[in-house]
């Protein structure tokens, strides 16, 4: 055996054969160094300095939104903006100069925008002017020579045809903000950047993955003043290198038709408010639309801070779609599903004839009709035509709220749709538990009351409204509301056809539908009925209306004035829901105007519009017959009248 | 007392010390010169963390230098097995970082067992080999024991997936046999069997990225993906800074972004754009000392344990400079290597930092303890 110092001592030729060899490698290194920046280097340095190889971003085509009829709603438009790269700046004031000239800015507006951005490496580009003309881009690309430093980015904007109309359900586009970079990273494992666009709200925000496509990359040489030289293709130094083309999204075609949509927003412009119209056999959205609105294509071109303030500081709020991202209680309109909930626990009959008379006492509180002095007996089918308070009351005061809200959540209430759109409310049904858990406060036999006549607790969402009316247009059939139809590939090839779900086949009696769908054809059908005048022409429309009570007046005065004297927040909103026509039923449309007072006056005419566009659309020989009907009816009931006034008269004459 | 104390500082080695704070000197003038123009603040900051690493691992090397070699002898194998044990962990539960898991998460602290690793290798190879210390020149069936104590971390690493520090396992394995006297009749042997597996490996056991560095390397023209990009662009940056470079802050291919990752695989490009040939020539001959320092470390401590961990500590250093050298100037594949002291990175500073404090405790043994 060798001691340790021996050992070391065998060793010491490895560990200067090891001193070697790391010698060596190293000279490999130094040799190589030589010959990349001796040898080489003049070459490189050129690279370097003169011809710059940048790669560049290539954005993938957005895809189109269609119109179930193939209306183009949504596409792209190149848009231009003027940059300024301040490392190429040469000649500065005589380039200021020029350029100001051009794009028709102050000379010191284009200096301002330098000195704020000074802070910023020289090299990033700047932002000129957004949004050039197609003749200013001309000029600078002209005058490339003299304007070192200044070059033109091009980029596709995206374009909604119609503004406004619809803009909540189609959303809109803007750039990635830094804080939902790293989010949307992992969430969709796509390498965003910032300066991309990615849908931000409704559709384009849903469907963001579909019709984004994939960016591609080409390599530019550009060359020391920032300019382009040419696209890379076979280069000694740039073999191995290869451009990648981007693959165009997806088109999107929708269930929506556009000329319900012109209507609705036609009928609701200039007041707060949203309709929604829904096809009651497979659950498409037909229409959807909320106002106030906002121009999306605003979002994609740059917003200006102008048009940002303006709607950010409106109190009514433009961004909110209120279709499903707002909920109130929905008055009178919820009374069908009451009426149901009494007739399927058997407590009413079709036979059943109440008191309508002036008030309901229940414990120590007089409950009061709308109308007062209204002393006849009804039954449930006129109770919905003259939305007759007091008859829900007494089943409010008979059946447990529990028992209503089972009713209630069959029809779809309470819980979301399931419309595939982001951030959608699920309203609220109250039941004896929700309180006490929220309040800590037991459940008390007069809010069962409120409730039953869509007051209190009850929160719905226009969506909701109208869906829970297609349920009882289609006799318990209700399909998850959707608005994406098919996707399309470039050719216009369908790829994805979305199928209708069906998700809840209530089993109800058959006399319970008759009874409420007659009902509420009377509403609008018969004399009397309270949207009788609001009706339109040959729609058959089966509807009823609503007045969501708004709380919070101040003053005592305010409280009992007419609706239409108070101050325009305190006033309650409007509420009208129908499905049409009632022979025949194919759509479903609810409607809310904030403020507008009353469902009849305020609501009733908006969801008529759209009904009556949609029967002239695509049952025109229906609405005709109807029509015809409708003014035999008139004629008979006006000839009826006046026999019995004349009746009446001659009796007195006597 | 106070004397013995004035008398240690007297015999401590500092010149490891000393090395590492002149390498990372330069290191981290080259870090902020890479990343002063990044557009992100994060990126700007780093070089700030990088410091706050720096003094970390400054400290673990002073303690660790002020323990007796003998000690350290003894925890061997159970650092050994405890690293091991790491290892699996990270594969059972390790954090996701870059589409691999190399971390662990211990309290907040995130650790690389990966890392560790390698001077746990390094130590248990060590003590096996003069476990049987006897003059006989290495054969190849001398080389089973040590060659799967290299083995199971190797593959534990490569299932990560981390091809580069796997690799690099196997490499160290080979320097210290190779200072163990592995006759060269074997060397050729190991060569041959080293290429057939090689091969092989490439055709079943790689990930399709793994493939396509090595593929980039070989024919930069099968590449369509742009992964020669950052080879190109690394070589147009080092090139052009020719004989005197272009001096600090004034990197263009840094500045515009061209080179990803210049912070942390690609600082040597960086480096060499500013300070052109003779630059790189003082950086390099600095490496060179150091490592030539370990080198005279392993013939001149009392123990041969104590001259095996040294040229073990040493290659740890020699692969990482040497491969990292040679990846940014195109002449091996891209494995993702940092450059000792150079390249941004708490832990590959950290591994270091015990690389060197376990070197000036191996000398401080000759004369103090």
């Amino acid at each position: 055996m060798f001691g340790d110092k021996e050992l070391i001592h065998i060793h010491k030729a490895r560990a200067l054969q090891i001193a070697n060899i790391i010698v060596i490698c190293f000279a490999v290194v130094v040799a190589r160094l030589g010959y990349l920046q001796i040898y080489k280097g003049k070459l490189y340095q050129k690279f370097s300095q003169q011809n710059r190889l940048r790669k560049e971003v290539v954005r993938a085509p957005r895809g189109m939104i269609y119109d179930r009829n193939d209306k183009t709603l949504v596409d792209n438009t190149p848009r231009f903006d003027a940059m300024l790269t301040r490392q190429f700046l040469s000649n500065k004031e005589a380039t200021f100069k020029k350029v100001s000239k051009i794009l028709d800015m102050d000379l010191s507006e284009v200096k301002k925008i330098i000195k704020k951005s000074s802070y910023q490496a020289k090299y990033i580009p700047i932002i000129l002017k957004k949004n050039i003309s197609q003749k200013e881009v001309a000029m600078i690309e002209t005058e490339n020579e003299t304007l070192p430093g200044i070059s033109v980015n091009t980029f596709i904007s995206r374009d909604y045809l119609d503004k406004e109309i619809g803009a909540h359900a189609l959303g809109y586009i803007s750039e990635i903000s830094q804080r939902q970079l790293p989010k949307y990273r992992k969430r969709d494992d796509v390498d965003y950047k910032l300066g991309d666009f990615i849908g931000q709200f409704g559709i384009e925000e849903q469907v963001d993955k579909t019709i984004r496509g994939d960016n591609g990359f080409e390599y530019v040489e550009v060359d020391a003043l920032g300019r382009k030289k040419k696209y890379i293709n076979q280069n000694d130094l740039f073999d191995g290198i290869k451009n990648q083309s981007p693959k165009p999204g997806q088109n999107i075609k929708l269930t929506i038709d556009r000329d319900l949509q012109l209507a609705g927003y036609e009928a609701l412009k200039g007041t707060s408010g949203s309709v929604v119209a829904i096809d009651i056999e497979t659950g498409e959205i037909l229409a959807m639309v909320s106002t106030p609105s906002f121009d999306p294509s605003q979002f994609s071109r740059g917003l200006t801070q102008k048009y940002w303030n303006s709607l950010i500081n409106n109190e009514e709020n433009p961004l909110r779609d209120r279709n499903i991202q707002e909920h109130f209680s929905p008055g009178s309109s919820f009374k069908p599903f009451t009426a149901i909930a009494a007739l399927e626990e058997e407590f009413i009959t079709g036979e059943t004839q109440m008191q309508c008379h002036g008030y309901f006492k229940f414990g120590r509180r007089i409950y009061r009709s709308w109308k007062r002095g209204n002393s006849m007996k009804v039954g449930v089918v006129d109770s919905l035509k003259n939305s007759c308070n007091i008859f829900y009351y007494k089943i409010g005061a008979e059946l447990d709220i529990d028992v209503l809200a089972k009713y209630y959540r069959m029809f779809g209430f309470g819980k979301r749709t399931g419309i595939k759109l982001p951030r959608e409310v699920s309203g609220l049904i109250p039941t004896k538990e929700w309180k006490l858990k929220r309040n800590g406060i037991p459940w008390q036999g007069g809010e069962t009351l409120s409730c039953a006549i869509g007051q209190s607790y009850i929160l719905t969402s226009t969506l909701q409204l109208a869906n829970a009316y297609a349920t009882i247009a289609t006799r318990g059939k209700r399909y998850r509301p959707f608005i994406v139809k098919e996707v399309l590939d470039q050719n216009q090839n369908i790829v994805k056809t979305m199928k209708p779900e069906l998700i809840a086949d209530l089993k109800l009696k058959e006399s319970t539908w008759d009874l409420i769908q007659r009902g509420l054809y009377r509403v609008a059908n018969s004399p009397g009925g309270t949207a009788f005048w609001r009706r339109g022409k040959g729609n058959q429309m089966a509807g009823k209306t609503g007045t969501s009570q708004v709380v919070g007046a101040t003053s005592v005065q305010q409280l009992y004035s007419k609706c239409e004297d108070k101050e325009y927040k305190f006033r309650h909103h409007g509420v009208f829901a129908a499905f049409a026509p009632y022979q025949n039923p194919k759509i479903a449309v609810a409607a809310l105007v904030e403020h507008g007072c009353h469902g009849s006056s305020a609501a009733a005419p908006v969801v008529e519009k759209v009904i009556s566009k949609y029967m002239e659309k695509n049952m025109p020989q229906f609405k005709e017959k109807y029509a015809k009907i409708e003014r035999e009816q008139l004629i008979k009931y006006i000839r009826k009248r006046k026999a019995a006034r004349e009746k009446a008269q001659e009796a007195e004459d006597e | 007392m106070n004397k013995t104390f004035v008398d240690l500082l007297k015999k401590y080695d500092y010149s490891f010390l000393i090395s590492m704070l002149f390498i990372f000197i330069i290191g981290i003038l080259n870090l902020y010169s890479a990343t002063h123009a990044h557009t992100s603040e994060t990126m700007q900051g780093l070089y700030k963390s990088q410091i706050l690493w720096f003094v970390v691992a400054n400290i673990v090397a002073i303690a660790i230098s002020f323990i007796n070699p003998k000690t350290i002898f003894k925890l061997t194998y159970f650092a050994y097995g405890v690293n091991i044990i790491l290892l699996v962990l990270v594969l059972i539960l390790g954090q996701k970082g870059m589409g691999a898991q190399r971390w662990l998460v211990i309290g907040g602290f995130r650790l690389q067992p990966s890392e560790l690793m390698k001077i746990s290798l390094a130590l248990a190879l060590s003590k096996y080999y003069c476990s049987k210390s006897s003059d006989r020149e290495l054969y190849l069936k001398d080389l089973i024991v040590p060659f799967i104590i290299t083995l199971i971390p190797t593959i534990l690493i490569i299932m990560q997936p981390d091809l580069g520090t796997g690799l690099l396992l196997l490499l160290i394995f080979l320097v210290i046999s190779f200072y163990k006297r592995l006759r060269w009749k074997t060397i050729g042997t190991l060569f041959i069997i080293g290429i057939i597996s090689g091969s092989v490996m490439y055709k079943f056991g790689l990930k399709e990225y793994q493939k396509r560095r090595i593929v980039t390397f070989i024919n930069p023209q099968a590449d369509a993906k742009g992964g020669g990009y950052n080879v190109i662009q690394s070589q147009i940056a080092i090139g052009s800074g020719q004989l005197t470079g272009k001096g600090f802050k004034n990197s263009s291919q840094a500045s515009l972004n061209y080179l990803p990752e210049n912070h942390t695989d690609f600082v040597f490009s960086i480096f060499n754009e500013e300070y052109g040939f003779f630059g790189s020539i003082i950086l390099i001959t600095l490496y060179v000392l150091l490592l030539m320092r370990f080198v005279w470390l392993a013939t001149s401590v009392n123990y041969f344990f104590d001259s095996v961990l040294a040229i073990g500590l040493m290659s740890i250093f020699f692969w990482h400079t040497f491969i990292n050298m040679c990846m940014v100037m195109g002449l091996s594949p891209v494995v993702g290597l940092p450059l000792p002291l150079m390249s941004y990175g708490g832990s590959s500073l950290l591994t270091f930092g015990v690389c060197i404090g376990l070197a000036t405790s191996l000398s401080n043994s000759r004369n103090i303890f």
